[in-house]
């Protein structure tokens, strides 16, 4: 009776427990596992419940499905990027995971269209939608530009080498390291204080209303600079940084045949 | 003439000339016109030396001399002024400048001319072949044709030009009051034709008794050469035209690159001859001029050149402005505006590395925005109260920063005067310059007090390497050069090499400071020449 009862039981798997058994495997085989492992570790698992389940766990979003040169993998999903997902429909997973994969240097659209086999509108509608929920962000190349101008445009250089006062507002914001809200006003009075350093010079150009950050017409751009000359001269002798310069005659107490300070530089 | 201006011109006479010339020098620079016989009596020095002592500033172009005040017949007068002694400092600095554009045979020619003031051109050709056939190998000798060539093209270039030719007891002296500038004479960069050919002389040490007889010919069949009373002399103007063109030079390559730096170099370059040394721009250069000479291993596309001389005039240093549009934009170099940014920044260095950037950046603040009050102070340069009011207080005290009151009631009581903070960079500048002079003599007597300090020790190490010396000659065994050598302990030695090491560093901290000075000096000429 008890043989019969247990066959009886391992035949009709709990569904649940096969899936657990399949993620539990993939945590353990972080690369990824194939049809023969799940098959190794669970004989009596027909190919069919096996398909059945997979593609539950696929349509749940908790497997990958890669394919490598011997057959298909299985890999886990990091439960925050299914967490991301939530909502979203399968051709917008798509195109995610097309952006994901190209990394840190992002990709054109007209990539992303073609890995995805999508008509153009339907890639831009997706786009758009990934963009509101705020997954992923659209990048002005300008690298790419400089890069391939570096050699013959000084004007394309010296342009994207500036900032506006609207793009470094943003960015100082984004990062979030201000415990208060900045507005561009006193991002401006930082930048101001940067100009005082000598580190950064400004121009004004005309813009025109309704750009980002235009104020009357106007916007502001930022440039780092490098310094006009070396330190001069005078202050690389110990003369040129003396605090009782003034004092200093020779044959009075401080002299320069005696100075300690000329000493210690001199031994330096 | 300032007090720390003489201190450094009697340094430096010392070192150059002797204490006699110092004595002499410093009364005549503390003293304005004097004639000879109040030099005399108020310096206590005999006649003799007197008139040595004047003889050498004369040649040196340090003193000048003319009839005295009171009218003709009156003794004349004598009167130096501190310029052309503060050029001594400099002398370094030309001498690198000239070998780095003419080699050897060049930096030999500066050298003998400002060792010797003025010379005439056979006896320079013939002084520097000699010095150059010493160094060079058995056999070889240093052709006069060569150092000729050298010399004119030092000429041509206005390195080099002829002294004012001295008219002694010319009935009509000139009544003005400045000397004629050895521009004013037509011939003043003609290479005059001279027969001189020969070559090098070759100095052997061993043969004295020949020397001498050697000399004594020499000094009784002086070969006429064709340019007597035709004297040279350095043109130091010519020289600080090519460091202001370095300076700028460098300072378009810091700020922007080395393409840009490339082409200002270039404009400067086309500029040498056609701009006034007192210009405050270089006459204006068309952009298709400027494109052709630049150099051919640049080859830059022409778009790309009209888009660099953009940038550069978009520059908010103005190095370059736009001065009309024929030819394809017409550009020159804003020379004055370009001095008195490197002025700028100059101070700038000094007030950031004396009392710290937050000062640097009080001081920067001050200088673009003219007039400000204590709170808008801070508030602009986003330092907190107490700190900016200190900062401020302590470049109010070493008078780098000025304090301008604005009453609002006409009995300027405190509490209803507004008082502004301010920079004057002109003031500032000239203060600063004193503060150099002051540093260099600093430097000066620093450097002799070492050696004096040492003297001893420098005494014995010589004695010893003249004995070394001798001995080789002579072809002495190894154990006596070593017995020779150990005669100077170990400690001494290293006594000797920090010795060594002192005073050239101090030699080239003085050079640091000239540059300096360099700067400061040509802003502030350029000012007073505009103003």
């Amino acid at each position: 009776m008890s043989e019969v009862k247990l066959k009886r039981e391992t035949n009709v798997l709990d569904v649940v427990e096969v899936e657990n058994r399949i993620k539990e495997l993939c945590q353990q085989l972080p690369h990824g596992i194939t049809d023969q492992v799940i098959q190794n570790d669970m004989p009596h698992l027909e190919p069919q419940q096996r398909a059945m389940v997979i593609n539950k766990l696929l349509s749940l979003g908790q497997l990958d499905l890669l394919r490598n040169s011997s057959g298909l993998l299985y890999r886990m999903k990091d439960t925050q990027g299914a967490g991301k997902m939530k909502g979203s429909d399968n051709q917008e997973k798509l195109v995610y995971q097309v952006i994901e994969d190209a990394g840190n240097k992002g990709i054109w659209s007209r990539d992303i269209r073609f890995k995805s086999n999508l008509p153009l509108t339907e890639v831009n509608k997706i786009l758009k939608n990934l963009e509101s929920k705020k997954l992923i962000k659209a990048v002005k190349s300008v690298a790419a530009e400089a890069a391939i101008d570096s050699k013959q445009s000084p004007m394309v250089q010296r342009n994207s080498s500036f900032a506006t006062s609207h793009e470094v507002w943003k960015y100082i914001c984004e990062l979030g390291i201000s415990k208060v809200d900045l507005s561009m006003d006193d991002i401006e009075t930082i930048l101001n204080t940067l100009i005082y350093d000598g580190k950064v010079e400004m121009s004004v150009i005309a813009a025109k209303e309704g750009t980002a950050g235009s104020v009357d017409g106007q916007m502001k751009l930022y440039r780092g600079v490098n310094a006009v000359i070396q330190p001069t001269g005078l202050v690389r002798t110990p003369c040129g940084l003396c605090p009782v310069f003034e004092d200093c005659h020779d044959g009075g107490e401080i002299s320069p045949s005696h100075c300690v300070y000329m000493a210690e530089w001199l031994d330096f | 003439m300032t007090a720390q201006e003489v201190r450094l011109c009697g340094l430096l006479l010392r070192e150059h000339f002797g204490e006699v010339v110092e004595k002499v020098g410093t009364h005549l620079l503390r003293g304005g016109a004097q004639n000879l016989r109040i030099i005399i009596h108020e310096t206590g020095v005999p006649l003799d030396l007197v008139k040595k002592s004047l003889c050498v500033l004369v040649q040196h172009g340090a003193c000048v001399f003319s009839s005295g005040r009171k009218g003709a017949g009156s003794p004349t007068e004598y009167r130096t002024s501190c310029d052309r002694i503060l050029r001594i400092l400099r002398y370094p600095r030309y001498i690198y400048t000239t070998k780095t554009l003419y080699g050897d045979t060049g930096e030999l020619i500066i050298e003998e001319l400002l060792q010797r003031g003025h010379m005439t051109m056979s006896s320079t050709v013939k002084t520097v072949a000699d010095r150059l056939t010493q160094n060079m190998e058995e056999g070889l000798c240093m052709d006069y044709g060569e150092v000729s060539n050298a010399f004119s093209k030092l000429v041509e270039t206005h390195f080099l030009q002829r002294s004012t030719p001295a008219t002694p007891g010319t009935p009509a002296a000139p009544v003005s009051t400045a000397p004629p500038s050895p521009e004013s004479f037509p011939d003043c960069y003609k290479v005059p034709h001279m027969t001189l050919v020969g070559r090098g002389k070759r100095q052997l040490c061993s043969e004295d008794g020949e020397d001498q007889r050697n000399a004594k010919r020499a000094k009784m069949d002086s070969q006429a050469h064709g340019d007597e009373g035709i004297c040279w002399q350095v043109n130091f103007e010519r020289f600080h035209l090519h460091f202001r063109d370095q300076a700028i030079i460098s300072a378009v390559a810091n700020k922007l690159d080395q393409t840009s730096s490339e082409i200002v170099r270039t404009m400067l370059r086309m500029s040498e001859v056609t701009t006034s040394p007192t210009a405050t721009c270089t006459k204006p250069l068309s952009a298709n001029e400027i494109f052709r000479s630049l150099p051919p291993s640049y080859n830059i596309a022409r778009p790309i050149v009209d888009q660099y001389l953009t940038l550069l005039v978009d520059d908010p240093m103005e190095f370059v402005g736009k001065a009309g549009e024929s030819g394809g934009g017409m550009y020159v170099v804003n020379l004055h505006r370009a001095l008195a940014n490197l002025a700028r920044a100059t101070l700038e260095s000094v007030v950031q590395e004396r009392f710290g950037s937050r000062s640097a950046r009080i001081f920067r603040l001050l200088l673009r925005k003219r007039h400000l009050e204590q709170k808008q102070v801070e508030d602009f340069a986003m330092i907190p109260a107490k700190e900016a009011k200190d900062m401020l207080y302590t470049l109010l005290a070493q008078n780098l920063v000025q304090l301008q009151e604005i009453p609002k009631t006409p009995d300027f009581a405190p509490s209803r005067t507004f008082y502004l903070y301010t920079v004057n960079q002109l003031p500032t500048a000239r203060m600063l310059l004193q503060n150099c002079y002051k540093t260099v003599a600093n430097l000066i007597e620093r450097r002799l007090f070492e050696s004096r300090e040492n003297k001893r020790l420098l005494e014995k190490s010589q004695r010893i390497e003249a004995i070394l010396a001798s001995l080789q000659a002579s072809g002495a065994e190894p154990e006596q050069l070593t017995e020779v050598e150990e005669m100077i302990t170990a400690t001494e030695k290293q006594q000797l090499e920090a010795l060594r090491l002192h005073i050239n560093k101090l030699d080239s901290a003085e050079n640091q400071v000239d540059e300096s000075i360099f700067l400061l000096e040509s802003y502030i000429n350029s000012t007073a020449s505009t103003s």
